[in-house]
């Protein structure tokens, strides 16, 4: 069919007809032509099952079409305005909101209130769009001025907006929260907004002066304090006022608590804290003004009082959730739900709080320390806002908390002496590429842990490499068949400590990989054995690298140092194993006893595994572990050896070599060195408490029986998030 | 949609009562539609179910019981990255009363076969991470949970991508590694629209 001559004859037959009843006017650029009569035309012409082919438009591309005016396809049909004018013309928003100054007043608590709400939803995840620029009052900015404590308060929301969206975009982490910094059409850089603050300072103190005035007795009050009151109704003044000067103070400390965050070098931190401790104290006045509001609350309030978005109870004024539609998106946008008011406050709680964690850090050069350090703060799971804070402090100008250049940060975690830094061999591009990587995993760890374990996978095919790299490089330096421990090529020892150190950090990295997994649910129970069993294989590692870099690091020191007799005391140091590696033998223990553990039961059948149709274990093992054997994390590991280690396990076998009772042992002897560390020791307790069920469990199985039908074991992460413990129950 | 409540809230039924039929035209995309419209709190346009069963009507599968149409499976295949040919499991639709009988087991079963017979490498799709239906089905049939997705519906609940990986033959042992792509923002492995059918595994 012709598509084009059918349409040219339509329009002939039915220009002249519908020219003049056409409703849409022309412009310089377009005509607008009823295509009705042609559309009915090729209705009628095609059979079921027959589509319009073009070159640029294929079935795949049909799947984005829109059905115009289906309303949840075309966001052109909107529920109830066609824009903003139009909904402002209809008194969505007036101003001011009531010439009664009481119910004024209420009314824009109501708004900061439920703009409160909004911004928590936004920070949730949701579209900016939808949430805290569902407010007309925020969208017409001219509308205000006329209204100080609007307008203020306004001005604020909207720099703050704007400072946060800063935030996130330039921490560039491209997590799936790509919908926070749309703001597409939002008027996020208003002229005059900057000025927000001494506006917001200028309405808190009269309000201030208002409150003064109304706890005044009425005999002392002097004549030139004569101040217009807040509003009309005198009982209410001081409620009123207070309700109203702890939101305003909010806002301003968080302000504050944003802009001293962001000044480079964590300079601004420790004043950071004072104010996020003041929004604390005032989010508790708000908090507490609830009662005071719903009190005298007037008209109705709204029904399932836990969901309200305000302290009264009310409904706010001046929200329509569709305002935006026809900026957003083609499509409509599903609809969202607004954070409950009390949600809300405890969200900025909680917010502040991982603040406050970031800004008590001191800042410490060790690499080590400061891996610890996100690792403990991403267990309370935080969200994107304190995430990316973490992250802008972290790395700076490719330094260290824009302080310590990151390869002066890795020649101290690789335990060279700074001296090193003058070494020619530092200026070679794979040293640069190795800031780069160490940089971009410091990233990777502030993501969140969805995110987090898929870059962490991908960047060990990255540490892999450079490790390759220095490897070659290392071995040009130190040429053919010399001594390693060359103490007078400076090279080849400098490069001997960073493969070490590269080494280490990629077990990191791969233990970490696996350990998120338990985390995220990734692992059913039928493949526990192999994570395990693959988890201790690769703590090994970790173990002995670590150990090598504290032992070579050592060494060379004391061949640095002048000859001395080795004194008894520095044999016995020596002798003993550091805490840290004691610490990783505890885990390494655990995890070689649950693997064998369960190993044991498959193999006498007290847990029946039924195949599936499509695949074997094999292929699950090369799926879980893909990431890790591409990069060969470790060498020569791969499912055969898994089955070898595995297949010969017995409950008899097991409960002889009991790892679960070594490791009791191991955390009970190096609890002593963790004193100082409240967060090691912690997690010794915990690893002691589960190697001790798991002990008793384990007995308990090996007394009943291998085979008794009515022994039901289970493994539960209870005390641990990634070792489990053994639960054994009688059905 | 149905006003009456149904009297037993499951069909009593044999397992060999149940035939599976393949896509056959035209005439069984509205029983598709009808079934995955009805469960669903939001349909889908038209073009979305003919791109899957115009383009590989040999995935789709069509459960009847005594003429009335109790379940569905859409899918489709394709190259992927790294040349990888690989299945996807788009919709798996079975109504209340039929439901935990085995017939989206073998619904899936059927289309999956007719991946592994077509040179598929793998087979994935997503699940809410809520869906424990789906969850264990799959589980069962070998797909693991290959990642999670942060917050990946709207409503800010996350997903499992499932993967399940077909008996390779012996590969050479991997040579060394070449950096990896940096520049790759962790877009869904598919090239389909994300919210176009990710829901569609809410109801087993």
């Amino acid at each position: 069919m012709d598509w084009k001559s059918t349409e040219q004859a339509s329009m002939e037959r039915h220009a002249p007809n519908h020219s003049s009843s056409s409703s849409i006017p022309a412009t310089e650029n377009t005509v607008w032509a009823d295509a009705s009569p042609l559309l009915e035309t090729v209705c009628k012409e095609l059979r079921d099952g027959e589509l319009i082919h073009g070159d640029n438009f294929n079935l795949y591309a049909a799947m984005s079409a829109l059905e115009i005016m289906d309303p949840k396809m075309d966001s052109g049909i909107i529920n109830k305005y066609a824009s903003v004018d139009e909904a402002i013309e209809d008194g969505l928003a007036p101003v001011p909101i009531s010439i009664d100054k009481t119910v004024d007043v209420q009314c824009i608590i109501d708004i900061i209130d439920h703009l409160l709400a909004c911004e928590a939803t936004w920070h949730k995840g949701h579209s900016l769009a939808q949430t805290v620029f569902s407010c007309a009052y925020l969208v017409r900015p001219e509308r205000t001025l006329s209204h100080a404590l609007l307008d203020s308060y306004c001005k604020v929301i909207r720099a703050t907006c704007k400072a946060v969206t800063t935030i996130v975009s330039d921490a560039r982490t491209h997590e799936e929260e790509d919908l926070f910094t749309m703001s597409y059409g939002l008027p996020l850089n208003v002229e005059g907004d900057e000025k927000c603050l001494s506006l917001l300072n200028a309405v808190e103190e009269n309000i201030s002066r208002q409150l003064r005035a109304c706890k005044a007795p009425l005999s002392k009050r002097k004549p030139l304090e004569d101040i217009e009151p807040l509003q009309t109704n005198f009982d209410l003044e001081e409620g009123y006022c207070k309700a109203l000067l702890c939101r305003l103070r909010f806002r301003k400390h968080f302000c504050h608590v944003l802009t001293c965050m962001r000044r480079p070098q964590g300079r601004g931190l420790e004043l950071a804290r004072k104010h996020i401790a003041s929004c604390i104290s005032e989010l508790g006045s708000i908090l507490n003004s609830a009662e005071f509001l719903m009190f005298n609350a007037y008209g109705t309030c709204e029904d399932g009082t836990e969901d309200r978005t305000t302290a009264s109870g009310r409904q706010a004024i001046g929200f329509d959730a569709n305002l935006n539609s026809r900026i957003s998106a083609p499509t409509p946008p599903r609809s969202i739900k607004i954070l409950s008011w009390k949600k809300a406050i405890k969200y900025f709680e909680n917010l502040l709080h991982h603040l406050d964690i970031i800004c008590s850090y001191p800042l410490d050069p060790s690499l080590d320390a400061l891996l610890h350090f996100v690792a403990q703060f991403q267990k309370a799971q935080p969200d994107l806002v304190a995430r990316v804070h973490l992250q802008l402090l972290l790395v700076q100008d490719g330094k260290l908390y824009g302080r310590y250049p990151i390869l002066a940060v890795i020649i101290r975690a690789a335990r060279l002496t700074e001296v090193i830094m003058r070494h020619d061999i530092l200026k070679n591009e794979y040293f640069v590429q190795l800031g780069q990587i160490v940089i971009n995993m410091l990233k990777i760890l502030c993501t969140n842990a969805a995110w987090q374990r898929r870059k962490l996978g991908k960047i060990l095919q990255d540490w892999r490499a450079i490790y390759s790299q220095l490897e070659l490089a290392f071995r040009k330096e130190s040429g053919e068949g010399s001594s390693i421990s060359n103490g007078e090529n400076a090279s080849a020892g400098i490069l001997k400590h960073i493969l070490i150190w590269v080494e280490e950090q990629t077990y990191w990295i791969a233990h970490r990989f696996l350990v998120l997994g338990f985390e995220l649910e990734l692992y059913s129970p039928s493949e526990y054995c192999m994570v395990y069993w693959y988890l201790s294989v690769v703590l090994i590692r970790l173990a002995e690298k670590k150990h090598l870099k504290m032992t070579v690091s050592d060494g060379s020191a004391k061949q640095k140092g002048k000859k001395r007799k080795d004194s008894p005391k520095d044999l016995a140091r020596e002798a003993r194993i550091p805490p840290a590696i004691s610490f990783l033998q505890c885990q390494i223990c655990l995890a070689e006893g649950l693997a064998l553990l369960l190993a044991a039961l498959r193999n006498e059948l007290i847990v029946l595994q039924s195949p599936s149709p499509f695949n074997s274990e094999h292929e699950r093992f090369l799926q879980h572990f893909e990431l890790l054997q591409k990069a060969c994390i470790p060498d020569l590991i791969s499912y055969p050896s898994f089955k070898e280690s595995t297949s010969c396990a017995r409950i008899s076998s097991v409960v002889m070599y009991n790892y679960f009772k070594d490791a009791q042992k191991i955390a009970k002897e190096v609890k002593s060195s963790f004193l100082n560390d409240p967060d090691r020791s912690a997690e010794l307790r915990i690893l002691e408490q589960v190697a001790e069920h798991n002990s008793v469990a384990l007995n308990v199985i090996s007394r009943a029986g291998a085979l008794d039908p009515s022994l039901k074991v289970s493994f539960e992460f209870i005390h641990h998030p990634y070792f489990a413990t053994v639960v054994v129950k009688r059905s | 949609m149905e006003q009456v409540q149904e009297k037993q809230r499951t069909e009593e039924f044999d397992a060999s009562e149940i035939e599976y039929v393949s896509y056959g035209g035209e005439h069984h995309l509205p029983l598709i539609m009808n079934l995955v419209d009805q469960e669903l709190s939001e349909p889908y346009s038209i073009f979305t179910y003919r791109y899957f069963v115009y383009l590989w009507p040999q995935l789709s599968f069509i459960a009847f019981h005594k003429g009335k149409c109790v379940g569905t499976v859409v899918c489709k295949m394709g190259d992927h990255r790294d040349s990888k040919f690989r299945g996807y499991i788009a919709m798996l639709v079975v109504i209340k009363p039929y439901r935990g009988r085995g017939i989206a087991t073998e619904l899936v079963t059927r289309s999956i076969q007719v991946m592994m017979e077509s040179g598929c490498k793998e087979v994935t799709l997503e699940a809410e991470v809520t869906n424990e239906g789906a969850l264990a089905l799959y589980g069962r049939l070998g797909f693991i949970r290959a990642k999670r997705l942060f917050r990946y519906y709207l409503n800010g609940v996350d997903a499992f991508r499932l993967k399940l990986l077909f008996p390779q033959p012996e590969e050479l042992h991997p040579f060394l590694p070449t950096m990896a792509d940096r520049d790759d923002t962790q877009n869904h492995d598919d090239h389909s629209p994300r919210e176009e059918y990710s829901e569609l595994h809410r109801h087993l």
